[in-house]
Order: structure tokens, then sequence, then C-alpha cells
């Protein structure tokens, strides 16, 4: 029992340490990836995201008059659609196909030669060719449409991961300041009819947060006033869903993703980012926790069907 | 406690589960509760539980007609006192509510028994834990697995109460049954056939075992103080910013438990009287005088390496005494968490208290929800208590709502502490001098609540024009309330008059330097414990018993009579008004562990702090100077309850355990020879 215990304890101990190691390789991965992608994307971020923002108010007037759940559903299934036929126009569909064949021949195979041990291995062999194969001829779409679809989730998220405050309703905005202006202990909220100021500015942790309690409905812009600069939040008080941007940031391509319904924090600023904690949307169809999961299954749901119609080949 | 189930769960992250899988067999566990048809037809009867709601004050205010929704109840004929049990202690008499039997049926005979195998070691009476003895050791961890082949002890919270509960026979019936806060049924017993509901109330811990422990960060303290029912901590700030930590329940997985504790940061603003608190990525900004919402926090269970680390979820509530100069913040008792209980059961089924949190969002599990001990302890003022317990009261009052919109026919029971928990700290009802309140002050927090007891009178007169006729309702507490002026150290009394010795000892437990010594038992007869119990020391029953059995009787009645003559110097009034015998007033299968006496006392007059937990001080009789001002520890008749109905009481002498057999027979049920009590309307 010791030794299983001795073996035990340091196997999970070798398993955290490679797990840890596992995290921080990646981190700097990442680190490096983000060091080049940021200069390249975060300008075309800040392009895109004004014109993206304008399309999908104009798409959800469309379905506004309809249940939140309908226009989820209606959303999915022509992303599917969409997505199906991008597929077919950016992939080599013949190569596709010919990967796929050689799958089902050698599947064929392993069945009708089940004793025969070397035509066994040749066969697995050549499923796993053509399963590379495969994911190789998938990667270029895969590649062309990522950043469409980065685009539609963050616009997504805008509208069902969290819902506008209610009038009366109570929360925080948090300030966050550039390093440089770290020590800054004062700043001027002026919330107009958005919000009535309870508490705040508390600083500290290079943070500024006020409790506030939402105002009248409406879209609304907050203005701070912080060392000389001035800088705007939108601020949405309102009883049904509706766009929401829950974070300014700077320029990060990241979070221009996350949060792509407002302009850039002007850069070099005394200000990092303003954030607005909204509720989350409760919904098991379409809350905070659920859109994205709704998303995927009735968009992969739809492309599957369609697949026939369209004579597309994954 | 690892359940096979939980410990593939944890262990699977760990790319363990296959093996422990193959090792341990992975048969599934869990059965639905059987689904019957209800019985009930339409009948329903509603029982609101009012703790501690006092005759005498009810009949004041009603005469006053403060109180006209009660008063109409009275008018037709739906009033008595209530009968309550002895000793008219809480636990004691919802169990008896329960049961419908006394305490020898039930077997909770005060809030604190003794084990006389180990002398009398002293142990909470309505429920108990029991620690796991075995477990897999392995580095610093012991881990106990309770699955085959191991079979390890679990740790468990045992309810105590005994008896049958008067929801079993509704159950097996097929009546629902759902039960809101009833005391003295922590954890909840279990439902066999699907339609009892039950969250847990009086009797439910907070996360660290104990009846609630709050935290108070202090820059006037120096050093970790255990306040008793608190913990005073210190905070120190640097550049307005300071780390402090919140402690958790203990890991009892560790080989050497130690508590758990959340690091949490807090900004003071450099000039306003505001702060910012910052745990486990929720932020707070609260100003001076402001409370938090209920706030969900983890407590971090370190597992053995191979295993990904555990976490409790509690839920507490943050308020910001003082600012400047000195800096105070109280946490409140960590709650179990009511949305996400974890392996903490609360109510019956398990999923009824998430579901209500589903609807309601977090609200307090524990079973003393107003911080009494803060207030004791002088961490809160009357006010800060006064305003802590109504949001308590609104909290329930929710509930209450949440109650009747999920109600439709059976039984609905509801419970309400703020009556009793407020009574023990703002009852004064006559001019003599109040223990630590000023005249003024005393009248007001009287009047504060007689307040409250209007308001449960709107409550009943909601409830009666909701239903009208269509509900039998029953509105009852289980005790009045008295003043509580005079402290009577029993222990003192009993070495005083030779029954316990040596002259000098000081405690039943350990030496107390204060004090003295520890008893002798060799040379003890009797000994106090609990608020109302006395005890032999008993050849054969305790350790060093010393009274043979056949001298007992004539002990008791010695005792009895020593008892009833004993006078407060100061006054020259009797400080008790009955001794009661318990093998003379109670009957049934756990009479054994039954205190041989149970001291009733006289109106004013209650066992001392001191003797309950088994100190002997120097004077028999003393002041009671403690913000707790009010009791009901006493005799059984001087302190009934009130019933009232909205239908004409018929019985002449209603009591607690003709409640059970009401509720029965009200559904068309027999009434089962356990309990021995009657219809009230028959």
């Amino acid at each position: 029992m010791h030794a299983l215990n001795w073996l035990l304890i340091n196997l999970g101990n070798a398993a955290q340490w490679l797990w840890e190691a596992l995290k921080s390789a990646c981190a700097a991965a990442w680190d490096g990836v983000d060091f080049v992608l940021n200069p390249v994307l975060s300008p075309v971020l800040a392009v895109l995201n004004p014109l993206c923002t304008a399309l999908a108010d104009g798409a959800y007037f469309v379905l506004s008059p309809l249940p939140v759940w309908l226009g989820l559903a209606i959303i999915s299934v022509l992303t599917g659609a969409v997505m199906l036929i991008a597929f077919r126009y950016t992939s080599n569909q013949k190569a596709i196909g010919r990967a796929r064949d050689d799958i089902t021949a050698n599947l064929l195979a392993l069945k009708l030669f089940k004793d025969e041990l070397g035509v066994t291995f040749r066969s697995q062999g050549r499923i796993m060719g053509a399963l590379l194969r495969l994911q190789w001829h998938m990667l270029r779409p895969l590649l062309i449409m990522l950043l469409p679809m980065l685009l539609l989730l963050g616009q997504m998220g805008a509208r069902y991961q969290w819902r506008p405050l209610r009038p009366g309703e109570q929360t925080l905005i948090s300030l966050r300041l550039a390093p440089a202006h770290a020590s800054l202990v004062d700043a001027q909220l002026d919330s107009g009819p958005a919000a009535i100021i309870e508490a705040g500015p508390v600083p500290g942790g290079g943070e500024l947060v006020w409790r506030v309690r939402a105002g009248e409905p409406g879209r609304h812009m907050l203005r701070v006033n912080i060392a000389g600069a001035t800088v705007e939040k939108e601020l949405v008080v309102a009883d049904t869903l509706k766009r929401v941007s829950a974070e300014r940031l700077g320029s990060r391509w990241t979070s221009q993703i996350l949060h792509p319904t407002e302009p850039l924090l002007p850069a070099g600023g005394p200000v990092d980012s303003i954030a607005i904690q909204y509720p989350a949307v409760q919904s098991y169809l379409y809350g905070a926790n659920w859109w994205i999961l709704s998303f995927f299954v009735l968009s992969m749901a739809s492309a599957l069907l369609l697949k026939p119609v369209f004579k597309v080949r994954f | 406690m690892l359940t096979r189930r939980r410990f593939i769960q944890i262990a699977g992250s760990s790319g363990l589960a296959s093996v422990l899988c193959l090792y341990g067999g992975c048969n599934p566990f869990g059965k639905s509760a059987a689904r019957g048809r209800s019985r009930a037809g339409d009948k329903r009867v509603i029982v609101l539980g009012i703790d501690g709601f006092d005759p005498q004050l009810s009949e004041r205010l009603m005469d006053a007609g403060r109180m006209p929704n009660l008063a109409q109840l009275r008018a037709a004929g739906g009033y008595a006192r209530l009968g309550t049990s002895i000793p008219p202690q809480s636990p004691v008499a919802w169990a008896s509510f329960i049961t419908g039997g006394d305490a020898g049926v039930h077997g909770i005979f005060d809030f604190i028994h003794r084990r006389p195998e180990q002398q009398c070691a002293p142990y909470y009476s309505a429920s108990e834990t029991i620690g796991a003895t075995e477990g897999w050791e392995v580095g610093d961890h012991k881990l106990p697995l309770n699955f085959w082949p191991f079979n390890h002890g679990t740790t468990q919270t045992l309810l105590r109460r005994e008896g049958t509960p008067f929801w079993d026979y509704l159950d097996a019936a097929g009546i629902p049954s759902c039960l809101y806060d009833i005391p003295s049924n922590y954890p909840p017993s279990p439902s066999a056939h699907g339609h009892h509901r039950c969250l847990a109330g009086m009797g439910t811990p907070d996360l660290l075992g104990t009846y609630g422990t709050y935290q108070c960060f202090s820059t006037r303290v120096r050093q970790v103080r255990d306040q008793g029912g608190g913990i005073l901590k210190p905070i120190v700030f640097k550049d307005h910013a300071a780390k402090v930590k919140l402690t958790g329940p203990v890991n009892t997985l560790l080989q050497k438990p130690v508590e758990t504790q959340v690091e949490f940061r807090v900004y003071r603003h450099p000039t306003e009287p505001q702060v910012r608190i910052e745990i486990q990525g929720q932020t707070i900004v609260l100003k001076e005088g402001e409370w938090s919402g209920w706030t969900k926090v983890s407590f971090p269970l370190e597992m053995p390496s191979f295993l990904r680390n555990d976490a409790v979820g509690g839920i507490c509530r943050f308020y910001l005494q003082e600012v400047r100069p000195t800096f105070r913040l109280y946490v409140s008792p960590l709650n179990m968490d009511p949305s996400d209980p974890g392996g903490q059961k609360v109510s019956e089924p398990q999923k009824f208290v998430t579901e209500i949190a589903d609807e309601l969002g977090l609200f307090s599990t524990l079973g003393f929800q107003e911080d009494h001990k803060a207030l004791s302890n002088k961490v809160f003022t009357d006010e800060e208590y006064r305003v802590q317990a109504e949001f308590v009261l609104q909290e329930r009052m929710n509930l209450l709502n949440y109650a009747l919109g999920h109600y439709d026919t059976g039984l609905l029971f509801f419970y309400f502490s703020s009556s009793d928990l407020q009574s023990h700290m703002f009852w004064w009802d006559n001019d003599e001098k109040h223990p630590v309140r000023s005249p003024e002050d005393a009248r007001k927090y009287m009047g504060v609540l007689e307040d409250l007891y209007v308001r449960m009178d709107g409550v009943v007169g909601d409830l009666v024009r909701r239903y009208g006729d269509q509900a039998t309702i029953l509105v009852l507490s289980d005790h009045g309330f008295c003043n509580f002026r005079r402290q009577f150290g029993l222990n003192t009394w009993l070495r005083e008059n030779g029954y316990l010795g040596p002259e000098n000892c000081g405690s039943l437990f350990q030496h107390e330097p204060k004090f003295g010594p520890v008893v002798d038992w060799s040379r003890t007869r009797a000994y106090g414990l609990g608020l109302n119990g006395l005890y032999v020391n008993l050849k054969g029953r305790e350790r060093d018993g010393i009274v043979d059995p056949a001298q007992r009787d004539a002990l008791l009645e010695e005792l009895r009579a020593k008892l009833l003559a004993a006078r407060d110097p100061e006054t020259g009034a009797a400080a008790i008004s009955a001794v009661y015998r318990s093998d003379q007033v109670y009957s049934g299968p756990y009479l054994a562990n039954a205190p041989d006496l149970i001291i009733g006392y006289a109106r004013g007059y209650r066992c001392s702090w001191l003797t309950a937990l088994g100190t002997i001080e120097s004077a028999v009789f003393s002041d009671n100077d403690s913000t707790w001002s009010a009791d009901h520890c006493m005799a059984t008749e001087e302190l009934p309850g009130v019933l009232f109905a909205n239908r004409p009481i018929r019985h002449p002498e209603p009591a607690l355990i003709d409640m059970a057999p009401t509720i029965l027979e009200e559904f068309g049920l027999t009434v089962p020879d356990s309990m021995t009590g009657r219809n009230v309307f028959t």
C-alpha cells in the first residue's frame, strides 16, 4: 500500500508539474502569436467591427418582432447554410471526396479481409493517411471562415450573453487605469439620466469602481473625466433584450472580438478599459451559458441536413 | 467523506477514472422517488408556526385593536392558549409538534444532552455529526471511501430527533406536504413515497458546523479572538488596501485537519467612508452602514496531488460597520449555498432548496438567522441587530410568497423565527431595570417587537382572505415569553447544598481559573446541565456514578422540595415554580436519556448562562447582564404558546401534542397510538 501511495503521489506531482509546464508553454506561445497578430488584426477589426455592428443591427431589427429563441434559431440555421456553401467553394471537394472514398474502401477491406493481417495493417495505415488528408483539406476553408465566424459570434454575444440593466437595477462600473496612471484615485462620472451614482469611485488595485443604479430606459453615453481626459462608455437600460457592450477597451484584437460594438478607447490615455457588470441572460435556450451551444447544435444540424441539397462533401 | 461517485468524479479529471471504475465496479447510483397520486383531494391545511408568539402580549394587542385579524379569529372561537412542552424549549416543543408525543417519544429533552458513559460530555440534542474513523491514508490525507471493498465509515450528520413525524403518515397516504424552515428536523428526514418536501429550519448549522459564527475584521483587534458565536480578526491597511482571510470549514480529509481559508482584498477610499471588497472575482462596493447582498464563496479543499482539489461553497453577506477612525467589517455566518448545496442536505428532496433558489435567488439556510450572538457580544448595536432581523424577516416573507405560490393542496407549514429571536433580544414588558438598556430604549425595542406582532397579524389576515374556508388555517407558537432578569446558578446551588463537591469546584469539565477546579465525581450526587436539566450521578449509568439506584427516588424528592423552597435573597421570591420528575411527566422509548429532574423556573428567572454548560459560578443568584433579556426556558405552565384557527377550537386545553393528531384527522387519517394528543376541533 505504501508503494502504491508513493507511486500515486509522485505520479500526481509529475502530472501537475507537466500540466503547469504545458500551461506556461501555451501561454508563451499565445503571447508570441498575439504579438504578431495584434498589429495586424487590431486595425482590421477596428474597421470591420463597426460595419458588422451595423449589419447585425439591421438583421436584428428584422428579427426583433420574433421571440428571442426563434431569432437565434434562424441565425443559426442560416449560418449553417452559409458556412456550408462557403465550405463548398473554398475547399477542394474532389480531394475531400477522394479521401472519404479511400476511408470507405479501406473500412470495407478491413471487414472483408479481417483474417489477413497484412491487408488489415495496410488498410489501417491508409485510413490514417486519408484522415490526415481530410483534415488538411479542411484546414483552408476553416481558416477562411474563422474570422467571419469570430465576428459573428462577437455580435451574437453582445445580444445573447448579457441583458440590459432594468430601471432601478444596481450594478458596478469598473475603470481600469493604464499602468502609467495606476495611482490616480479620483475621476468624475457624468452619468446623466442613465444612472444614479450610489457609491464610488473607490480606488485600488489599478481600478476605480462606482456602484450605480440604472436610471431612465435608453441607450445612454456615460462620460468619465479623468486626468484631463474624457472617455465615454455606452450604458443600456431597458426591460427587453438589446445589444449591450459589457466592456470598452484599448486596441487588443482578442478583446475587440469579444466586445465588438464600441469603438476602441484612445491609445495613450489614462484608461485601459471601462466595464459594466450587465446581468447574464437567464434562459436555458439562449442564456449566457446556452446561446453558443444552441448556436453550434442548430448550425451543425442545418449544415448536415442541407449537405445533400448543396452537394457538399466533408 | 467521499462517495464512489464523487471520488470517481474528481479522480476522473486526473485520468484515474477508468482505473478506479475497473477497481470498484461502476454500478449506477440513485433511484427516483416513487410518485403516487395525491389522496388529499381538495383538502388544504395551512400551519403557520410563529416561534415564541406570546399569548399575553397577543391578547393585549388584540384588546387594543392592533391585531384585528387575529382578534377576528378569537371572536369566532378560534383562539386558545396552547400548552407547551416540558421544558418549553424550542427544539423540545417543535419535536412534540412533529411527533405528537412528549420528549420521551422524540428523545429531545433540552438543547443540550450528555453522554453518561463519558460521565457528562455534552452535545447538541437535535443532531450530531459523527466523524469518519477510517480512511485511505495517503500522504497528508485520509480519504474515507464508502464503497466496496473499503466501506469506510463516513462523516455523517444524523438527525437525533426520534419518533415518527406526522408527515410520514401523510406521505404514506399520498397526501402532499410541504414544510418550510421546520425546526428540529436537520438533516431533513427522508420521504419514503415522494409526497413530502421540507426545508430544514432551526438546527441547521453554518458551513463551519456551528449554529452561526460571524467574522468581524477590525483595525482595533490585534490578534484573532474567538468570542463564542463569532471571531474577531485584525485587519491592517497599507496604502488604503488590506488583504485578509475568511475562515471556512475544516478540511477533514487531512490527517491533521486544518481550517480552509479564502483570501480577499479590501480597498478603503482615502477620504470617503466607502470600501471595495474583491473576493474570488466578485466586486462589492459598500458605503459605511451598508450591507452587501448574498455573496458566494468557495473554500478549496486540498486533495492528494493525483486528485483534483475539491471545494465547499457557501454564501455570506458583508456589512461595513465603520470606516474611520476604527475600521470594522462584519461578515455574516457562512450559510450553506441554497443554489448549490453540494453534499450538504438542507432539504428533502435535495433539489427542493435549489428550486427555491432558482426562483428567489440566494437566501439564508442557517437555523438561527438573526445574529443574536453579534448583539450579545456587542459587535452589533441594538439598531444594527434590528436592521439585520428585518432583512431576515423580509427574506422569509419572500419565501412565504413562494410557498403560497407553489401550494395547491395538502399540508403547508411555514415557520417564522423572527418573533423568537427578536423577543429574546427586545422583549421587556415591565418597569423593572433592563439588564443593559435605558428605560426609554427598553420601551422603544419592545415597541419594535409589538410592531412585529402586528405584521404577523397582517400575514394571518392575508392568509385568511386568500383561502377563506377553502383551507384549515392554524397559527401556533411553541411557547410564550417573559423577562429574564435574574439568573439561578443551579450547579452553585447544588454545591452550596452539599450535592456537588468539593466546595471550591468550578466546573463539571475542566479547571476554570476564574471559578475553581473540576468537580470530584466521588463527592457529587447531582449536577445540572443544559437549560433545565438536573441529573443524578447514578451508579451504573454515569461513568463515575455514586448514587445507588435504590436511593434515587428519595434523593429526587429531597432535591425537588429544596429547589421549590429556594428564595431569591434580593426579593424573597421563589425562583423555581415547578420541578418535574421525568419518570412522571414523560413516557416513551427514550425516557432513559432524560434528565432526572426538569427545573421549571418562575417568570423572571432562568438558569444562569454558566450553569447551562457546566460551569459553577460563585453566587447562586445574580442579575442577568446580557442583551438576551427575555427567555422561555421556565416552567411549562408559565409560558404557554398560542393557537389560532379559522374554525372554533373545542379542546378545553389544547397543547402542542394535539397538533399532529389534528392535522392527520383533518386529512381523514387515523391517529397512530404513538401520538398522545387529540384533535382540537372535536
